[in-house]
């Protein structure tokens, strides 16, 4: 029943929304066609992504995503979790990437014996990425995109 | 992105068809580009986009559009790193659905409050813009139309708006969100000190020996400045960090003291810790005596609700909250010895030992202590006592303004200090803390504007909160609102923020950059370039000024709101909004446009367009002709230069990483009040105060008092809100970010499982949380990033499906009148 | 916090002790032996029942050293709550199924018992000075009985790697199905919170 009433709502709300495009209106970016006043229902409960592969990177500066949950990874004074893999001296057994040599700098460029600790707290950086739609799409282009348009000019 | 399949055909036929000609193709090696005219990339400077840390950033630009962002490894704030958010700036430019044309709400070819919004021309746009505006203006008076503007403004822009609302429409009525989330910490600055902004600087966190978080979640929202902290923290094991939070979160797996309090308590805390420091026998004795006075507040100040609020008419001292009165230090110590281990231990829920491993850091003399707080300790209706409160630990140590001895404000906007603060973009303030009470300031301000005397109202504007209940009244009937999301930052939105901007009587104009939910509220929608779509200019919490320049140029027919304000002032004639005595008095200003006379004054178009660096582009300058930010710049310098808040030239900041204000003789000030640093502190005094006549800053005796609204029977839980790493502020930048979206999709009902079993609930149940002023649904989270206690539940604010702020009440702190988002009442149900 | 309870039974003990001391007066050696043979059985069963009531979670989190500070971080774990609902409890991973296991690691929880009435982990601080010490105790028994408890639930030989995520699988096909690794030399911290682990392999 409970099921019924959802996609009843989803399906008011696309028609909704449709029905504002054809208006010549916006797509209400991320709230889409629930006007404020209403209350909009909480979207499902997102799965993490666990890929195989690794993911192509936008540029090389982007720290990469990680590819696997981290529930209850402990990174606190007493333990990394995440260095239990990813450390230089553990990556042949766990297979997993090691940390760039950037993350051996200190803050004035320094290369350290270990992981500098301005670096100790991966997820600053590194996020898991959920198995969910984002509701606006993003034209952000890639430089290779950028090259072949230039080869392609006369 | 990745290359698609077709691009990858498109690229090989051009290279075979360029092979055929022979002629050479993208270098030499076949699946590698190497040729330089490929390859290059057009890197320069930027500071973030986003929060207060103010963190330099790389961005690389090809085409026209920006490819890469990281890092500035020359940046002293950040020196290479970047959080996720900064990581990914690159993309916040490239939402789909960005705004590209003005839209109007039209019926039949005209406006219309319920029309649907239709693409129009700037020139109508503005068109039917200035006419409301001149109807308000004639019917109402200066006092009917508001402008509310941003910490994310850059400084000219902030500073063309208060420009256009003090000076050309005699209103001040301009206020920033900045209300929302300094304005306690700004009247904490000028109470203690008479001064606004930090005497410290980042510098402190590879000084400091003991970290003390007053409520700030810095893993999640200052995470650079976190870097600098954990670096020191790691590197040197005898430092401590102490955290304290109405919740566990991030900054918990760092925390040697780790302190969950009950909310509000933190003002008996503060005071137990003063006590502490007296009856031990620590008080730094010479400092006090030589740089310190003590007053006693006011008491029962309400909170800042409507007049006709029960609270309201109750509080005794809600006229005059900022009231206090001089006492010495043995009013003081016995003031502060009321707050005993037992008392405090049964407001906050710490044990004694707790709270004396707490008081110890600041009590030690040999202890450098840094105390960091942001919204925690702002958006409280005690807000200001608190800031006042954390000053009298270092003040009564004297630990202050020396390297590592740090009371350090944060802030949570990347120009709430270089634009709001400084610029004076508030209903009662002028640039360079000058206020618009008092004579001699607005005669300054006149002097400098080149106006009439009385050009600028003395009476000040309404506050954010303010505009908002006027708006709601139908007493502010033209606003515009820019770069930012006013409708989901606001708090309690159904009952005062929503029906303002869509009451009949009202004409509201919002300029963003994407359909946000006050967009979608407005009845005019202006296209804004952002970041580095434009030339700017921001400040951030180390008082460190930064630059950029205009790298790509804006999508459509998108303008920088810079442009959007001067622009706008060219439709006014003086005539038209001052009255006819002041242009009796003045006729050399009949007949002008404002744009002549703000900005057209000899001053701010003094620069020409031949100033401009020929390596990038200034639309806003080659619009009108001449240099406009420099010329901006430098006469809103003036307020500054040789009162304390020197700035340097213009034409510094394009070649440096920010400099830190005082600048003077061209060098930066890293500790402000403290002789052989500040230029402004005279020989053999040690330190001074100087934004206080007598040098000496203040200790208040100030109390405890209870909130607003507690959890009671029928709405048992504490509700708190605020933000997560991934996303800032109201997530209309990051949302539009895939990675930032995957990274956390939705906000949650982050809450204790206790409670979620109680209810029958579970993670991920959907549920709605209700307040007394209205309802969410939300899902719940028990094993998250934050582990509220039982009784206090936390759903952070970025999301526009769940608009948290529907259920948080506008009560504020009566002395800054910023909102208290930290703390209301919710039950909780099964959806 | 329960002082005057282990006064209590403390008392009770004594009291037990002096009437077991004294000699038979009133019955014969025929009965003693038939009633011993009973009593016997009694105890046996009884003895039992106690040992299984020993072996709940309700028992193990009576104290709050256990329900504060394992048992809150055990709560925000897949052990707890997951897909399927099955959950592991205090004793199904820290208790021995086999018999004489089992007993021998009774017999070494009289030192627990110890520990409580001496209060050697009753506040957070004193908990967490010791978590490394009474961690490595867990460590140390896992390894030597080839980490037993996880493989009372975890079968090796059911385990379908292609429902396993890619890490997973490829771990537990090479190092785990050799041999050369036991459960808990990779999933330590799995359902608390880890100790300092400076000096630990793998970390």
């Amino acid at each position: 029943m409970k099921r019924l009433h959802r996609s009843i709502l989803a399906a008011v709300v696309l028609v909704g929304s449709a029905w504002a495009l054809a208006q010549g209106a916006l797509s209400w970016g991320i709230r889409g066609a629930v006007p404020v006043p209403e209350t909009h229902p909480a979207p499902e409960w997102p799965r993490v992504e666990e890929s195989a592969t690794r993911r192509a990177r936008d540029y090389p500066m982007q720290p990469p995503t990680i590819p696997h949950k981290i529930d209850n990874y402990q990174v606190d004074l007493n333990a990394h979790k995440c260095m239990s893999c990813h450390s230089r001296r553990r990556v042949e057994e766990s297979g997993a990437p090691m940390v760039s040599v950037t993350h051996y700098m200190d803050r004035d460029g320094n290369f350290l014996a270990e992981v500098s600790p301005r670096r100790y707290f991966c997820t600053q950086c590194h996020v898991v990425q959920h198995l969910a739609r984002p509701p606006v799409d993003n034209d952000f282009k890639d430089v290779g995109a950028l090259i072949t348009e230039a080869a392609d000019r006369p | 992105m990745k290359l698609t399949r077709r691009e990858f055909i498109k690229g090989s036929a051009a290279a075979a068809a360029a092979a055929a000609a022979g002629l050479p193709w993208r270098g030499e090696a076949a699946n590698v580009v190497t040729d330089s005219a490929y390859t290059h990339l057009k890197w320069s400077k930027a500071p973030c986009r986003f929060c207060g840390t103010g963190c330099g950033i790389h961005v690389a630009v090809k085409d026209d559009r920006v490819v890469a962002t990281h890092g500035d490894i020359k940046a002293e704030v950040n020196r290479g790193l970047a959080c996720v958010k900064g990581y990914f700036l690159a993309k916040i430019l490239y939402g789909k659905d960005r705004l590209m044309r003005p839209l109007l709400r039209m019926k039949n070819g005209r406006y219309d409050k319920n029309g649907e919004f239709t693409p129009v021309s700037w020139d109508t746009a503005f068109d039917v813009m200035a006419e409301q505006f001149k109807r308000v203006l004639r019917e109402k008076g200066p006092e009917a139309v508001g402008f509310f503007g941003s910490g994310q403004w850059t400084v000219w822009e902030g500073y063309a708006a208060v420009k256009l609302m003090k000076a050309g429409f005699r209103s001040n009525n301009i206020e920033p969100n900045a209300r929302h989330c300094m304005a306690s910490a700004v009247a904490g600055f000028m109470r203690t000190f008479g001064a606004d902004e930090p005497m410290g600087c980042y510098d402190d966190f590879e000084h400091a020996d003991a970290f003390v978080l007053w409520g700030a979640n810095m893993a999640e929202m200052h995470p650079i400045l976190w870097t600098r902290l954990t670096d020191r923290r790691l590197s040197h094991p005898q430092v401590r960090v102490a955290v304290l939070s109405t919740f566990e979160n991030r900054c918990f797996d760092l925390a040697d003291l780790p302190l969950v309090f009950k909310p509000h308590s933190d003002l008996a805390i503060l005071n137990y810790i003063a006590r502490y420091i007296i009856r031990s026998g620590r008080v730094n004795r010479d400092f006090v005596e030589r740089h310190v006075n003590f007053r006693k507040g006011v008491t029962d100040i309400g909170y800042g609700l409507r007049p006709e609020h029960p609270l309201q008419r109750k509080a005794k001292n809600a006229g005059d909250p900022g009231a206090s009165e001089p006492i010495d230090f043995d009013a003081f110590a016995r003031f502060v010895d009321a707050y005993d281990a037992k008392r405090v231990s049964a407001l906050s829920g710490l044990s004694r030992k707790q709270l004396d491993a707490l008081a110890e850091l600041y009590a030690d003399p040999q202890v450098k202590v840094m105390s960091l707080w942001t919204m925690g300790v702002n958006q409280h209706t005690r807000g200001v006592w608190v800031n006042n409160m954390i000053y009298n630990l270092h003040l009564l140590t004297g630990k202050i303004a020396t390297p590592g001895n740090s009371p350090f404000s944060l802030t949570g906007q990347p120009s709430a200090c270089g634009t709001a603060r400084e610029v004076g973009t508030f209903a009662h303030r002028l640039p360079a803390d000058l206020v618009v009470a008092n004579p001699e300031h607005r005669a300054l301000a006149e002097k400098i504007w080149k106006l009439p005397p009385d050009t600028i109202p003395a009476k000040p504007g309404f506050h954010a909160v303010e505009q908002n209940r006027r708006l709601h009244d139908g007493l502010i009937n033209a606003y515009w609102i820019q770069v930012n999301n006013n409708l989901q930052a606001a708090a309690n939105l159904n009952e005062e923020t929503y029906p303002g901007y869509r009451n009949p009587e009202n004409f509201i104009v919002v300029s963003d950059v994407y359909p946000t939910v006050t967009a979608q509220a407005a009845d005019l929608i202006l296209p804004s370039a952002m970041w580095v779509e434009k030339e700017g200019a921001y400040g951030n919490a180390e008082r460190r000024t930064q630059f950029w320049h205009q790298l790509v140029p804006p999508p459509g027919e998108a303008r920088s709101d810079l442009w959007q304000i001067v622009e706008f002032s060219k439709r006014f004639r003086t005539e038209e909004v001052w009255p006819r005595a002041l242009l009796d008095a003045h006729p050399q200003y009949r007949g002008k446009t404002l744009y002549e006379v703000l900005f057209r004054n000899g001053q701010v178009d003094r620069y020409p367009l031949a100033d401009c660096d020929p390596a990038y582009r200034n639309d806003e300058a080659q619009a009108f002709g001449f240099y406009i930010q420099k010329g901006l710049f430098e006469e809103y310098a003036r307020f500054g230069r040789g009162h304390g808040h020197d700035l340097a030239p213009f034409d510094v900041y394009h070649q440096v990483r920010g400099l830190r204000w005082p600048v003077v003789n061209g060098r930066e000030t890293r500790w402000r009040y403290r002789e052989g640093e500040d230029p402004y502190v005279p020989a053999g005094s040690g330190w001074r105060f100087y934004g206080k006549p007598d040098g000496r800053a203040v200790i208040f005796a100030l109390p405890y008092e209870p909130p607003a609204e507690a959890p009671d029977e029928d709405y048992p839980f504490w509700l708190t809100t605020g933000r997560v790493l991934e996303h800032w502020h109201s997530g209309s930048m990051t949302m539009r970010v895939p990675e930032l979206y995957r990274a956390v999709p939705q906000a949650l009902v982050y809450m204790h499982p206790d409670d979620a079993e109680r209810l029958q609930l579970r993670r991920g149940s959907e549920v709605r949380v209700i307040s007394r002023r209205g309802e969410v649904r939300g899902r719940v989270e028990t094993r998250g990033r934050n582990r509220p206690p039982p009784g206090v539940v936390f759903i952070p604010w970025f999301d526009a499906r769940l608009l948290v702020n529907k259920l948080t009440l506008d009560a504020t702190d009566p002395i800054s009148k910023q909102t208290d988002y930290k703390k209301c009442a919710v039950k909780i149900v099964p959806a | 916090m329960s002082g005057s309870h282990e006064t209590g039974w403390r008392g009770w003990l004594r009291r037990g002790w002096r009437i077991l001391r004294r000699p038979a007066r009133h019955w014969s050696l025929g009965f003693l032996t038939v009633g011993g043979f009973v009593a016997g059985i009694v105890f046996w069963g009884g003895f039992n029942t106690a040992v299984e009531l020993t072996n709940t979670e309700t028992f193990c989190i009576g104290c709050h050293e256990m329900r504060d500070n394992v048992y809150q971080e055990l709560r925000r774990t897949v052990h707890y709550s997951n897909r399927s609902g099955v959950r592991a409890t205090c004793p199904d991973c820290h208790v021995p199924h086999d018999w004489t296991d089992k007993i021998a690691r009774k017999m070494q929880a009289s030192k627990e018992l110890w520990g409580k009435i001496f209060g050697s982990i009753d506040t957070r601080e004193k908990f967490l000075a010791k978590r490394r010490e009474l961690a490595e105790h867990e460590w140390a028994r896992l390894k030597a009985n080839d980490s037993l408890e996880c493989r009372n639930c975890h079968d090796f030989r059911y385990m379908d790697y292609t429902q396993q995520s890619p890490r997973a699988r490829e771990r537990h096909s090479t190092a785990l199905a050799s041999g050369e690794k036991t459960c808990i030399d990779c999933h330590k911290g799995i359902a608390h919170e880890l100790p300092d682990m400076a000096g630990v392999e793998g970390f």
